[in-house]
């Protein structure tokens, strides 16, 4: 019975997750909604994360990178082509039928100039007459997912030879790169300035009778949910199987791995690429819900966070870790609240993440395994050392049942 | 950039051979069983400096390589990428101008000093204790937060230096309890992985306290007067300075070659501190006993020194350095909560391409970064680009070295402890 537990309660959370928009009807309505949002990218990027350094033991300090590239995929995609029924004739263009495909030039920052780009100079003589549409946000969300798949690829086969306190520089560098590059390269990624994304659904949705405008918040909450339970499935099938323990054979020991036929290059490159695309992906979802994405987006403290929840969750266990990513992060926005203490007032946006850290400290410190992981393997794994025990006592007595 | 075609010609050009180079010269190494620890190094350099014709005498003859050979091709691929870049921009103002480039130089030497000493105390850290700390730039920061407290805040009018010793005091202590608090445990035994544990715990002391201090000092940036004044100096003539001229807060070397005044008293305060700390570790018997740790355990432990102590004193002592950098700092840049970030990792950077745990490793890649650094500001062309990539200068020479050359410039090839493989 006890073994069950963790199920149940995992198919409660489900259900509970899943009737939340419905059932909550408060007033800061939007407001929770939107927490639950980030919780659940925050999840995605934690348990994917665990997966990386908790089961193949690849410290990776880049992963909020890797979601960096995803969501500016997603962002360049949308702000560079567009469909048009009639051409411009100012842009490149690609004709496909009846459309025409326009690659808009990049111009930098539209505000501080007066010249605009290609499309827009187009649409303001075309008036009203003609209405150039995005690409569908799908298409970005793909292509995205996709990039970081590569740039996971790439990091992946740099860093084979790098183990453990190199590896971390490494990716950390990347990531630092990246948001260096997205600062400067300012005629393209329009730099600090950040770039705007059209919403999950732009022109609304329509479920079971009700429409849903794009500022509502039920469709992306379903959306990202939904994200976070294909990531979920997607780890849980791929620990269970080979894969599984052929990385947690390469964290434990590379050499022996190897020796015992374990194809430790290929284990260890598409355990980053299967990560970094779970990052991508949440990346350019959260860049589209959100509506905008800027370098710093990017900061190392992003990093921490993710680091943090997968910790403090438990790194080696990826559903921990997830489970752990939400409740810190409602947890993080329940301690906003700023009180005054004796004519001192407490700024309580900044003295959360020093206690956040403190707890951070004090789990890696006297609970290495988190704090979600052993409540899940008290469950799992409680009657484990009462059956060896009793196997051992007693031998025969399972093969005598089994004739 | 007047025929951008050309340097980016070049740099691809550079590109392939490097690559071709380094596979096909390990390659070769390891068919005739030679030693292959430096090929991949030397071959990408060939390849790029030469291209195929040093390449294929290289890779027929298989000579020993020799430090001759491992330097030589590594300045000739500077060098050509440098007069690449001198033919595709001849106007630009690091190439026509002398004065720029001399002062560009000098100011890179000298900041590179500073960044090196501050990468010092991280490779203390490391060679002893074998973590690579992540709180260092939190270290730097408390540091100038501190001398900027006690000097202007609580006790103003007081001398730099009290203060300066004062922040050091502090952070020697905070390293020490924290070493004692959450390292310990690392020696033991008690942990899986020592490394991983290392980096995450020290990551944990860094988000703690950037936000405790943001906590308390709020996010003005903050800023010290200048700790010393330049006496008035006109060199050989009043009337004719060319040699040398000061002003309180500048010093001019041949009426082209400027510097400001806390950059260059930082780096000689560096200086002095860095012969105090080599004394210290040469001379003095805790310093052996800190050195015969980072070679060997086991064997100092069993010559009466006791380790778990000097994991202490190092990290204590790493984490004081960085202080005293940013103590010395704090006159010269505006201080804020997140000042750290980038001077850690730079001093990662540093780590890396000096060897992990090499200290002189660390002084000469601090100098390579500071150069790296000015190169760069000063010869791309857009300034604000320049100025948005600088942390992206040191991290492309971070990932060159551990590419090519992962030992670094002098890294031990078996550093004692888990982190000797890399």
């Amino acid at each position: 019975m006890r073994r069950r537990v963790p199920h149940l309660l995992g198919l409660a959370l489900l259900a509970f997750f899943l009737a939340f928009p419905f059932v909550y009807s408060a007033n800061d309505y939007p407001y929770v909604m939107h927490i639950m949002i980030t919780s659940f990218f925050y999840a995605i990027l934690a348990s994917s994360w665990s997966m990386l350094a908790g089961y193949a033991g690849q410290f990776s300090f880049g992963h909020i990178g890797f979601m960096g590239v995803g969501a500016y995929t997603a962002a360049l995609f949308s702000h560079y082509f567009w469909l048009s029924p009639v051409p411009t004739e100012l842009c490149t263009e690609y004709r496909f039928g009846e459309t025409w495909l326009v690659v808009v030039n990049p111009i930098g920052v539209t505000s501080t100039t007066l010249t605009q780009d290609c499309l827009r100079q187009a649409m303001e003589m075309w008036g009203d007459a003609v209405q150039p549409t995005r690409m569908p946000v799908w298409i970005g969300i793909l292509l995205g997912t996709l990039m970081g798949g590569v740039f996971g690829f790439l990091i992946g086969v740099l860093v084979l030879r790098l183990r453990a306190a190199y590896l971390a520089l490494f990716t950390l560098g990347f990531a630092e790169i990246l948001k260096a590059t997205i600062s400067a390269e300012i005629e393209i990624t329009r730099g600090q300035a950040g770039m705007e994304l059209p919403a999950l659904f732009e022109s609304g949705v329509t479920l079971f009778g009700h429409t849903f405008d794009k500022t509502d918040k039920l469709p992306p909450y379903f959306v990202m949910f939904g994200l976070l339970l294909v990531c979920l499935a997607i780890l849980a099938w791929l620990a269970g199987s080979k894969f599984g323990l052929f990385v947690r054979a390469l964290r434990e020991d590379q050499d022996a791995a190897a020796a015992l036929g374990v194809n430790t290059t290929r284990y260890k490159v598409l355990v980053f690429v299967v990560t970094t695309m779970m990052a991508a992906s949440a990346g350019a979802v959260q860049a589209h819900y959100v509506g905008i994405v800027t370098p710093n987006n990017l900061f190392l403290l992003q990093m921490s966070l993710v680091v943090a929840m997968a910790v403090i969750g438990g790194v080696e266990s990826f559903i921990a870790a997830a489970i752990g990513a939400v409740l810190i992060e409602v947890a993080l926005e329940m301690l906003r609240n700023s009180f005054v203490i004796g004519g001192v007032e407490i700024d309580m946006t900044i003295w959360r993440l020093v206690f956040f850290g403190i707890v951070l400290m004090l789990t890696l410190r006297f609970a290495r395994n988190g704090l979600i992981a052993p409540l899940i393997g008290y469950f799992t794994r409680g009657h484990v050392a009462r059956e060896t025990v009793e196997h051992r006592l007693h031998p025969r007595a399972e093969e005598a049942a089994a004739k | 950039m007047e025929h951008p075609g050309t340097f980016w010609g070049v740099i691809a050009w550079m590109i392939v051979w490097g690559v071709a180079g380094s596979v096909a010269i390990r390659r070769r190494y390891l068919q005739h069983d030679l030693d292959t620890s430096n090929t991949t190094f030397v071959g990408a350099m060939l390849g790029a400096a030469t291209g195929p014709v040093g390449l294929v005498p290289l890779w027929l003859k298989t000579p020993e390589l020799t430090n001759r050979l491992i330097v030589l091709p590594a300045i000739g691929a500077v060098v050509l990428v440098a007069a690449a870049f001198a033919f595709a921009d001849p106007d630009s103002n690091c190439v026509a101008n002398g004065s720029f480039v001399a002062s560009q130089i000098t100011n890179g030497i000298i900041i590179g000093i500073i960044y090196g000493f501050m990468a010092l105390g991280l490779t203390l850290i490391f060679s002893i204790l074998g973590v690579v700390s992540f709180s260092h730039g939190e270290f730097y920061m408390v540091g100038g937060m501190l001398t900027y407290y006690v000097t202007v805040v609580w006790l103003p009018g007081i001398n730099p230096l009290l203060g300066i010793a004062c922040a050091c005091a502090v952070v020697f202590v905070l390293g020490a309890l924290f070493e004692r608090m959450f390292l310990t445990p690392m020696y033991q035994g008690r942990i899986d992985r020592p490394v991983e544990y290392g980096i995450l715990i020290t990551f944990g002391l860094a988000f703690t306290l950037q936000y405790f201090v943001q906590a308390i000092v709020g996010s003005n940036p903050v800023k010290t007067r200048r700790y010393f004044d330049f006496p008035r100096v006109r060199l050989p003539s009043p009337e004719d300075p060319w040699l040398v001229k000061t002003s309180r807060g500048n010093l001019e070397l041949f009426d082209t070659i400027s510097i400001s005044n806390p950059r260059l008293t930082a780096a000689v305060a560096c200086v002095a501190v860095l012969g105090a700390l080599l004394y210290f570790l040469h001379r003095t018997w805790t310093g052996k006993a800190l050195r015969a740790v980072s070679q060997d355990r086991e064997a100092a432990a069993i010559a009466g020194i006791d380790p778990s102590r000097m994991n202490m004193l190092a990290f204590a002592l790493g984490a004081m350095i960085a202080a005293l950098a940013g103590a010395l700092l704090v006159q010269a840049f505006s201080w804020l909560p997140q000042v750290g970030n980038i001077p850690a990792m730079r001093s990662f950077v540093i780590v890396v391409l000096g060897g992990l745990g090499s200290l002189p490793g660390a002084f000469v890649g601090g100098i390579l970064v500071g150069l790296v650094e000015a190169a760069g500001t000063g010869c791309i062309p857009d300034p604000q680009k320049a100025a948005s990539y600088i942390p992206a200068y040191g991290m492309v020479v971070l990932t060159l070295t551990l590419l090519l050359r992962p030992t670094g410039l002098f890294g031990r090839r078996y550093a004692s402890g888990a982190h000797g493989k890399f």
